[in-house]
């Protein structure tokens, strides 16, 4: 379990580390705590599974790769088939089985691809639909507002 | 599908090469700059540098953790679409995006059976804080034709890796 302490070390790591010769020295001193507690406390975070990893935040775009979003609609009997034809890809980062809470709506397996350029995409989407007979929508961004998951830990 | 890269950028090929190397995870030591660097032949103030320039050149969004926001109790997340009008997309897509709760707000193509144009990922600790952020959004902007969607199932979810 996580105590106030740690959701306060959370918070503050969703924020970029210090490029300082000691980050977590610089953390410590922050939030008022030693630098091994810090140390230890991230060790748990990440054996734990509450951190992912700490790690830069690649922008896949801008160091060149493709990406979009990408949805299908699925009958509701091979739900299970299709996503794992899916998750196969590593590509793939994210798969959702989404449904209309308020409103029925066609499509409802949401993924995520990323792969090292455009046509990658293309041929991976159209190996997708040649494995499962099922069309591939993509949804790529033309605007970006907002991107910067931080979560309200503490 | 978009894709933004400078094919003039000399530093590209060293970048991805550095950013494999350490996209796993920083060493949870001391000195996590000076151990990277030992392990690639650079110094300690190169590896800073270069994460600095990464971060600058926007290659980086951030040297950050990257949080399981369900292993913390963050365990509703909802991705509401909404039909924006052309002409408002740009005024309504940064009122969305000015909420705290937003994660990732977006703009996308439409279908002759999906008019629905922009994105909103929404986090919250319960479906009913993402609900009550919902109906803030709608009443800030107006725009009052969407669609929640929650997610039934998570089939995938591992970071992004070059």
């Amino acid at each position: 379990m996580i105590d106030i302490n740690d959701r306060k070390i959370l918070q503050r790591l969703q924020t970029n580390l210090p490029l300082t010769s000691r980050p977590f020295l610089a953390l410590a001193e922050e939030l008022g705590f030693d630098e091994e507690f810090i140390i230890e406390r991230i060790k748990f975070f990440c054996e734990q599974g509450y951190v992912r990893r700490l790690a830069p935040i690649i922008n896949t775009q801008r160091v060149g790769r493709s990406a979009t979003l990408a949805a299908i609609k699925v009958p509701e009997d091979r739900i299970d088939e299709v996503s794992e034809v899916i998750n196969s890809y590593s590509s793939v980062s994210h798969n959702y089985l989404r449904k209309g809470r308020n409103m029925e709506m066609p499509y409802n397996m949401w993924f995520t691809m990323s792969t090292p350029t455009k046509d990658d995409l293309v041929a991976n989407f159209k190996e997708i639909e040649e494995k499962t007979g099922l069309e591939v929508a993509g949804f790529p961004t033309i605007k970006k507002f907002k991107i910067g998951v931080k979560f309200k830990i503490y | 599908m978009e894709t933004k890269k400078d094919t003039n950028d000399k530093h590209l090929d060293e970048d991805i090469k550095f950013l494999k190397h350490i996209q796993n995870g920083l060493p949870l030591t001391k000195t996590p700059y000076s151990d990277i660097g030992d392990a690639l032949g650079m110094t300690e103030a190169e590896v800073i540098e270069r994460l600095r320039r990464l971060l600058d050149e926007g290659k980086v969004r951030r040297l950050a953790a990257s949080i399981a926001h369900r292993k913390i109790g963050i365990n509703s997340n909802a991705m509401c679409v909404w039909k924006v009008p052309k002409e408002r997309v740009d005024e309504v897509g940064a009122i969305m995006a000015s909420f705290e709760e937003v994660t990732h707000c977006y703009e996308r193509p439409v279908f002759p059976d999906w008019e629905h144009n922009v994105y909103t990922m929404i986090h919250g600790y319960t479906d009913s804080e993402c609900e009550d952020v919902i109906n803030r959004i709608k009443e800030k902007t107006g725009v009052e034709d969407y669609i929640v969607l929650y997610s039934e199932k998570e089939f995938k979810k591992v970071g992004v890796r070059i």
